[in-house]
């Protein structure tokens, strides 16, 4: 059986955190924007004993970044930007905490969660993950975008700043 | 409200929880039953605020000196470890007798300069695609419907759930 621990990250894991996100915005801003003063979110990882290593030799096998949104209707949320497990990880049998394998991260969430008296947990997955959406869904996750209609849109480059002079829009 | 425009004074709400829960109670009635007022006032003007505010206000007609609050916005920010900060737009919302006349224009374009100057890539926000004026008003000011365009949809697990994970089911 396969024994692991999920904690918060430390300095020492930003590389380990940077291998499993493969594409960032970079170490420098990664760890000012996690272990500065006013961090912009949370990590946690997932840690195996060194005697279940990966195969490349990795102890950090996952990582659950999140932040804290906000609802004037009901208070602190938590948001799931990143949950990523290494695929020869997944599918294990229930770690010794009595967790699924494959969401190592979300019972520490759980208490995260708790702490901060955060009411619900949100996230995104993409229309064609079907695996992902099963995984969710088995597990009591809302679409909110089918069920209500709910799309995400964004405003940024030279719209942003146009909005910003005063502009608009054609 | 009289025919000439009222130009709006927006402020930021940091220094007041008072106008803030004020322009809440006007705008989100039923919002008192929801949410524990203590909790509001210490997650937005306590050590650490979840979230921030612009309140627009317009002269009170016929008392110099005076206004009052007609609108808001509620902001904070995210992160995307891709991209770094973004801006995300909770709520906005400007009383019906007030549409019109550039107050959401001019909260727009506080917020944007807001995201630039913190750094932001980008603002975000949700709206519901039936929303028709909604979708219009954003996508003539440049937004992009990522939902349809890239596939993303958003997901949530309520606190039932939430609970029931936890506890290992």
């Amino acid at each position: 059986a396969m024994s692991y621990v999920v904690r918060p990250w430390a300095l020492r894991d930003l590389k380990d955190v940077m291998r499993l996100i493969r594409v960032s915005i970079g170490g420098k801003s990664l760890r000012e924007d996690g272990f500065g003063r006013d961090p912009k979110f949370g990590c946690l990882v997932a840690e195996v004993p060194p005697d279940q290593r990966s195969k490349d030799g990795h102890t950090v096998v996952g990582y659950g970044l999140y932040f804290f949104t906000y609802s004037t209707w009901k208070g602190r949320n938590i948001y799931m930007e990143d949950l990523y497990v290494m695929p020869e990880f997944r599918g294990r049998e229930r770690g010794e905490n009595g967790i699924i394998s494959g969401s190592p991260s979300e019972t520490k969430l759980m208490s995260k969660i708790a702490e901060n008296r955060c009411s619900q947990m949100k996230f995104t997955v993409l229309d064609w993950n079907r695996a992902a959406i099963d995984f969710y869904q088995s597990h009591g996750a809302v679409d909110l975008t089918a069920a209500e209609g709910w799309h995400f849109f964004h405003l940024k480059g030279d719209a942003l700043k146009q909005l910003a002079r005063g502009h608009q829009g054609q | 409200v009289t025919g000439e425009k009222h130009l709006p004074h927006l402020k930021a709400a940091r220094s007041s929880a008072a106008r803030f829960l004020k322009v809440l109670r006007k705008c989100e009635p039923a919002i008192n039953s929801q949410v524990l007022i203590l909790d509001l006032l210490e997650d937005g003007f306590g050590e650490h605020p979840f979230y921030h505010c612009l309140i627009a206000e317009v002269p009170k007609e016929g008392q110099t000196g005076s206004s009052c609050t007609v609108g808001y916005a509620m902001y904070y920010f995210t992160y995307d470890p891709w991209i770094g900060k973004l801006l995300y737009l909770e709520d906005f919302y400007v009383m019906e007798p007030y549409r019109g006349l550039g107050i959401g224009s001019e909260i727009l374009k506080r917020l944007s300069q807001i995201a630039i100057k913190t750094n932001c890539s980008c603002m975000h926000f949700l709206v519901v695609i039936w929303n028709k004026p909604s979708i219009e008003y954003y996508v003539r000011r440049g937004a992009l419907d990522l939902s349809t365009e890239e596939g993303w949809h958003l997901f949530r697990f309520d606190k039932e759930n939430l609970l029931r994970m936890a506890s290992g089911e």
